[in-house]
């Protein structure tokens, strides 16, 4: 835990100064987790602060402030899945009003300005985000929390609030599609 | 580590999830991260008030609305019901209504004789 029991208490009671604190603490790794969830950087903060804002309103829920965390992790997931099931409806308008042409100009002024370094975090982006395409938005999240974000199963059956057999079902048949993916990706490369 | 028939690219996408994770490290928040945040409360907060505000003002009419037509409906039957009550009792009522010197219950029986005599067959 990042915070102390009492400053959870505090916010409970609505201790603004309390409530800031919290949000100090965790930003950072909440930005980064939903930078690794939803792969839109410009869309991050917004969505963070989505999160933080639930977080506000939910607290009074929260019966023990031993669980915050699982329960912050929870508002996460839950915020990143919205925007992705939000961006999945705008995606095919957004796409539709460009021209392939012009999706192609933005891509090459986009790579001219990036460094070599900046290139090639841009490839692991794609293929890993390419990958994940092969599974549900829900099964998306689930590996990036286990795979990436490096959740245990006992925390991940705390976010879920699954068992840990369930959750082991799912996550191997979502592995399973996403090697599927990366097995293509590889002959595809090669041939 | 999951079985499968997928052989040494289970340790190829491992490695590639670890690379994902350094191509997208945790970042820091621009400067209006927090103001954001409080604002969009602020925001949610004003929309809850004026909501509650609203349903109280629609309560409110609702009641004053139930009272007023309580007292319309109960007004005139309460009138009525003194004038009725108060004033004279119910013999006194229907004896009022029934006077003995009303002609048509307690006068002379007249018959039309002449009418009686001048039919056919009499």
């Amino acid at each position: 835990m990042l915070v102390d029991f009492e400053l959870i208490a505090r916010a409970q009671q609505g201790d603004a100064a309390a409530f800031n604190e919290i949000v100090s603490v965790y930003r950072k790794r909440i930005l980064g987790t939903i930078t690794r969830l939803i792969a839109r950087t410009e869309d991050v903060e917004d969505v963070a602060q989505e999160v933080f804002v639930r977080l506000y309103f939910s607290l009074d829920q929260l019966r023990t402030p031993k669980v915050f965390e699982p329960w912050l992790y929870r508002l996460t997931v839950n915020a990143a899945y919205d925007y992705l099931r939000k961006q999945r409806r705008r995606h095919e308008f957004r796409m539709s009003d460009l021209s392939e042409q012009q999706v192609m100009l933005a891509d090459a002024a986009a790579g001219g300005k990036a460094d070599q370094e900046e290139q090639q975090k841009k490839r692991i982006r794609e293929a890993v985000d390419s990958m994940l395409g092969a599974v549900s938005e829900a099964d998306r999240i689930l590996l990036m929390l286990k795979e990436v974000e490096g959740l245990s199963l006992k925390e991940l059956e705390k976010i879920y609030k699954v068992n840990e057999n369930a959750l082991k079902v799912r996550l191997f048949r979502a592995r399973q599609r996403v090697l599927k993916a990366f097995d293509a990706n590889v002959q595809g490369q090669a041939g | 580590m999951y079985p499968g028939d997928h052989g040494n690219h289970e340790e190829e996408l491992d490695a590639l999830f670890q690379a994902y994770r350094k191509a997208c490290p945790d970042r820091e928040p621009g400067v209006n991260f927090m103001p954001g945040v409080w604002q969009r409360i602020e925001a949610q907060q004003r929309n809850t008030f004026s909501f509650l505000r609203m349903e109280r003002v629609f309560v409110t009419v609702a009641a004053a609305a139930t009272l007023a037509l309580g007292v319309y409906l109960y007004l005139p039957q309460n009138s009525s019901a003194r004038a009725g009550a108060y004033q004279q009792n119910y013999l006194e009522a229907l004896a009022d209504a029934n006077s003995v010197e009303t002609p048509d219950i307690v006068g002379p029986l007249r018959l039309d004789l002449r009418r009686d005599s001048n039919q056919p067959g009499r």
